[in-house]
């Protein structure tokens, strides 16, 4: 798993390489969603977003515990519906496992093909807000205090990049 | 002991009294089926009796009326869900108002004077968060932060019971033991009541008299719900703070604390008592009840 510092060195890293071209890094062009994935059906919302960072502590494999957290989020394409704001804080549930295992009999209904969740990387997701009208049980939040808008609830999350 | 629902083809768990002592609340669910630590409020029917066991009455059905508990009177019951929080006439079974959950998601319980409501949040910057509600505006306010559970009122409805793992322990491979807390419902003041190296400690339940304290626990995190739980202990609140097992590493991180004497009792999970009377040798005829 990526931490914040491990987001940070790859940023670093990836600054020269625009400056040389004389263009600001461009983001990967959203790939298409498989014609049979869920991610365009489910949810209120629809957004290829990329994942700006996993805050230290974020995600944490306990088996014990059940557990959401929130993950930031910048969308890069809205496919459905709307989001508030550019910057989306999303409940992932059990983010440590590949998402085609993290639903269980309390939480079902959630999936999608993306094997972890790390900095950097971009996915396509289907959301639905607020995630209290959707999702009951414990949550870590390192944003708690910010300005994060509406918590958004991640019902299906595939790779796209 | 005895079994007061005697239905073999059946689990019962999450037992709680009126505040009266006169009713019993508890869910049921088929034997075969395991409970879920943090879902237990959830599986299963709810059931109403008599503080005897007598005259159970399923109230819904499975996965209904979750997280209940019982205004002071034993006429409502206030009961969690994703949609909030609905207080019940139990005679008539109608909702008579509701409330946001404000993060609250587990192990709601409502105070003895009717006023408030604690439980398990994530509202307020942390997960497993014990949290405060006026049960009248729906305010809610954090008692203490971070790794808590079980909380559960005092009968001055002006303190909270409940479990915590502070961090910083280096007891259990520095990931430490969770332990039995106090604190004051406005979340200003907290103090150990009960510490243990070597075991969980859960489901702190004040006495009636506010004298006592009943509790359970054990080396697994999750209270072993899907066995029979652990020994529970029986304390004296003035003793606390207490720290029970083997106390050589805890009392060298926390040399205030002692030992003192705590009365283990049968396994159970999630234990609830109601009125109480303790006989002593130095005052026979005294009958203990319940």
């Amino acid at each position: 798993m990526m931490n914040s510092t491990s987001c940070r060195l790859l940023l670093l890293l990836a600054i020269p390489a625009g400056l040389v071209g004389c263009q600001p890094p461009a983001a990967p062009p959203p790939a298409a969603a498989p014609a049979d994935s869920p991610v365009t059906k489910l949810g209120s919302i629809e957004v290829t977003a990329r994942l700006v960072e996993v805050p230290e502590g974020a995600i944490f494999r306990r088996e014990l515990y059940d557990y959401a957290t929130i993950l930031k989020f910048e969308v890069l394409t809205t496919q459905r519906g709307e989001t508030h704001a550019s910057t989306v804080y999303v409940g992932q549930y059990n983010p440590f496992k590949p998402r085609d295992q993290a639903a269980d009999r309390h939480v079902p209904g959630i999936g999608g093909n993306a094997r972890s969740l790390a900095p950097g990387r971009v996915y396509r997701m289907a959301l639905e807000s607020p995630l209290d009208d959707h999702f009951m049980g414990g949550i870590v939040n390192k944003y708690f205090g910010q300005d994060t808008g509406p918590l958004y609830w991640a019902v299906w999350t595939d790779a796209a990049d | 002991m005895r079994n007061i629902t005697r239905t073999p083809e059946s689990s019962e768990h999450s037992p709680q009294f009126s505040r009266d002592g006169l009713r019993l609340l508890y869910r049921r669910m088929p034997r075969g089926e395991t409970l879920d630590n943090n879902h237990h409020g959830t599986q299963g029917a709810l059931v109403l009796a008599n503080s005897d066991g007598s005259a159970p009455q399923a109230f819904g059905g499975e996965g209904e009326y979750t997280w209940a508990s019982w205004s002071p009177d034993g006429k409502q019951i206030a009961c969690l869900s994703i949609k909030g929080i609905s207080f019940l006439d139990v005679a008539t079974r109608q909702v008579v108002r509701k409330l946001e959950r404000k993060g609250f998601f587990q192990q709601l319980t409502w105070s003895p004077d009717g006023r408030g409501l604690c439980g398990v949040a994530n509202s307020f910057g942390a997960s497993w968060s014990i949290a405060r509600m006026n049960a009248d505006t729906g305010e809610a306010t954090a008692v203490n932060r971070i790794d808590c559970c079980t909380p559960d009122w005092f009968p001055d409805s002006q303190n909270v019971i409940f479990s915590w793992r502070p961090r910083g322990q280096s007891v259990n491979n520095g990931y430490g033991w969770t332990q039995l807390w106090r604190a004051d419902a406005e979340g200003k003041s907290r103090s150990l009541v009960y510490a243990e190296d070597g075991r969980h400690v859960y489901g702190g339940h004040v006495s009636p008299d506010g004298k006592y304290v009943l509790f359970t626990g054990n080396m697994q995190e999750d209270g072993d719900p899907g066995r029979a739980g652990a020994p529970m202990g029986l304390m004296r609140l003035a003793d606390a703070p207490i720290l029970g097992g083997d106390p050589s590493r805890l009392k060298a991180e926390h040399p205030q604390y002692r030992t003192g004497p705590v009365l283990a009792l049968p396994v159970g999970w999630e234990p609830c008592w109601t009125r109480h009377e303790f006989r002593s040798a130095s005052e026979p005829g005294k009958e203990a009840t319940r």
